[in-house]
């Protein structure tokens, strides 16, 4: 019985035969899709439900809001010259953030660039530290940092410069591991020795990316700054959390002006740079 | 100058690229290597420059045999072999200048040329080698600017300040115009008669060799089927070599 079951399942033409399959495979694809699309929306409404998101708030807090600008509105330009030294805390704190990023970056991305990393190991601990001080958020450094230090621009500075530490060496690394080596391999080649290498091959190829890359931090920096005023870390961010908390809505409007100033200027001098050295 | 004694050179598999490989180039000499692709011509540059180690044989370079050398002795000895390639290898955002006086790096190590910086009388020199390939004009001009033929012939001009007694030529013409592809073997040709220097040229343009190699060398699945002063060289040996390519 099941013999001739098996030989009539051989005459089934194969045309048939792969029309089946398809349907089958069409009724599997479309079931895929449904499920997908059920877990799309369920991520979505879940948000919603985690955030306690409520719209009626927002047209109800209109009035709060209102009320706020109204208070805010106008700036108080008097306070103008009290302004100035946290602004400059601010700038600095990302300028040193920045250069202490770039100069302890630099050699652990060299470490951590799988094309001339000197060995398995220094590549995996470089990996490691790299990927530590870039999962480690700079707010967090900088409570930690405030801890240590103290309060003051110091602090911030030091969780700029730690957090950029994890970000440049990222970028530094994979910009080394994405240069043309054809080069580097014509100057092994000619008997250079690798430092020689190092300074004559790599570093002018990679240089004008890896200024980019530092301007763009040093951009990146000025914005996470100001934050970091709220945690201690000095600057404009400090007397702005201040101003908030004593309900001076005027000098919190200057404090904003000023921020959107600082923030627009880095972020087109930082892109006229990078430009250039394109 | 440059003797390669029963030269072989195989993959992990056991599949040998080079098989008892045999080859003579004195100075002054233009020795042109023909055969199909995958016929082992590159691999044999590549043997002899030691960016692949034999299995078996020897080269000589006077009196070396660098299959026996490693670390810091293959360094030096390096230094007197130049190779140009295909693709001219070029820092681009260098000056010409600066590109050529690097071929000179292997002769100079001190504190400026570890830190990025390059000994004037090697700059000086290498103004005088772009001047043998005809680009002294463009000595300031970036790299990334010139042409093909440029390229190559700054790569040349690099390989000469090196300062090299052999030079190794992996299909210098290969993406370059016709008239192109005769300067640079026009100026190999020269570089080989006035510097003394031991030329050793893989192509594929048959002419070409007929026109400027001293001799021309036939290899088959990675040995020698002739090795022949240019004039001895019958057409159809050298189309033998190709028979089958394509198959």
């Amino acid at each position: 019985m099941s013999a001739d079951i098996a030989r009539a399942e051989l005459r089934v033409p194969s045309s048939a035969r792969t029309s089946n399959t398809r349907t089958w495979g069409g009724a599997v694809t479309l079931a895929v899709r449904c499920v997908l699309t059920l877990l799309g929306v369920a991520v979505v409404v879940q948000t919603f439900i985690v955030v306690e998101a409520r719209p009626s708030d927002l047209i109800t807090g209109v009035h709060g809001m209102a009320d706020l600008i109204r208070r805010a509105v106008p700036p108080d330009f008097s306070k103008l010259p009290s302004t100035i030294w946290p602004t400059v805390q601010t700038v600095d704190i990302a300028l040193f953030g920045t250069m202490v990023g770039v100069v302890l970056a630099l050699p652990l991305a060299i470490l951590a660039a799988s094309n001339i990393t000197p060995s398995r190991f220094a590549y995996y601990a470089a990996r490691g530290i790299i990927g530590f001080t870039r999962a480690v958020p700079d707010l967090v450094w900088a409570l930690l940092f405030v801890t240590a230090v103290g309060l003051g621009p110091f602090p911030g500075g030091l969780a700029l410069g730690v957090h950029s530490v994890g970000m440049l060496g990222r970028l530094f690394a994979e910009t080394i591991e994405q240069m043309d080596m054809a080069p580097i391999h014509a100057l092994e080649l000619t008997g250079a020795r690798r430092i020689q290498v190092f300074t004559h091959g790599i570093v002018p190829t990679i240089l004008p990316t890896l200024l980019g890359i530092s301007l763009y931090r040093l951009d990146e920096n000025i914005r996470s700054s100001l934050v970091l005023g709220f945690v201690g870390g000095g600057g404009i961010g400090f007397q702005l959390l201040t101003a908030m908390n004593l309900f001076q809505y005027q000098e919190v409007s200057l404090l904003l002006i000023i921020i959107f100033v600082i923030v627009l200027g880095a972020e087109r001098l930082s892109a006229a740079l990078r430009e250039r050295l394109a | 100058m440059l003797r390669v004694r029963s030269l072989s050179v195989g993959y992990p598999n056991g599949r040998l690229v080079l098989d008892g490989f045999d080859l003579n180039v004195e100075p002054g000499e233009l020795v042109v290597v023909l055969g199909g692709n995958g016929s082992g011509k590159t691999t044999l540059l590549h043997a002899i420059a030691r960016i692949l180690r034999p299995s078996a044989g020897e080269i000589w370079l006077g009196d070396t045999d660098l299959c026996a050398l490693e670390g810091e002795q293959l360094r030096r000895a390096r230094l007197e072999l130049a190779m140009i390639s295909q693709h001219p290898s070029l820092i681009r955002r260098n000056s010409v200048l600066t590109n050529v006086a690097t071929g000179t790096l292997g002769r100079h190590y001190t504190l400026q040329t570890a830190f990025g910086g390059l000994p004037r009388c090697e700059l000086d020199a290498a103004y005088d080698h772009l001047a043998l390939v005809g680009l002294e004009h463009l000595a300031e001009q970036r790299a990334g600017t010139l042409s093909g033929g440029q390229r190559q012939r700054v790569s040349i001009a690099r390989a000469l300040a090196q300062r090299p007694r052999v030079l190794l030529a992996d299909e210098p013409i290969a993406s370059l115009d016709p008239e192109a592809s005769e300067d640079i073997m026009r100026l190999l040709q020269r570089l080989a008669r006035t510097a003394r220097l031991a030329v050793l040229c893989v192509l594929h343009q048959v002419e070409l060799a007929y026109s400027y190699a001293d001799r021309v060398v036939g290899v088959r699945d990675g040995r020698v089927v002739f090795d022949l002063p240019r004039e001895q060289v019958s057409r159809d040996s050298v189309h033998r070599l190709y028979i089958g390519e394509a198959a």
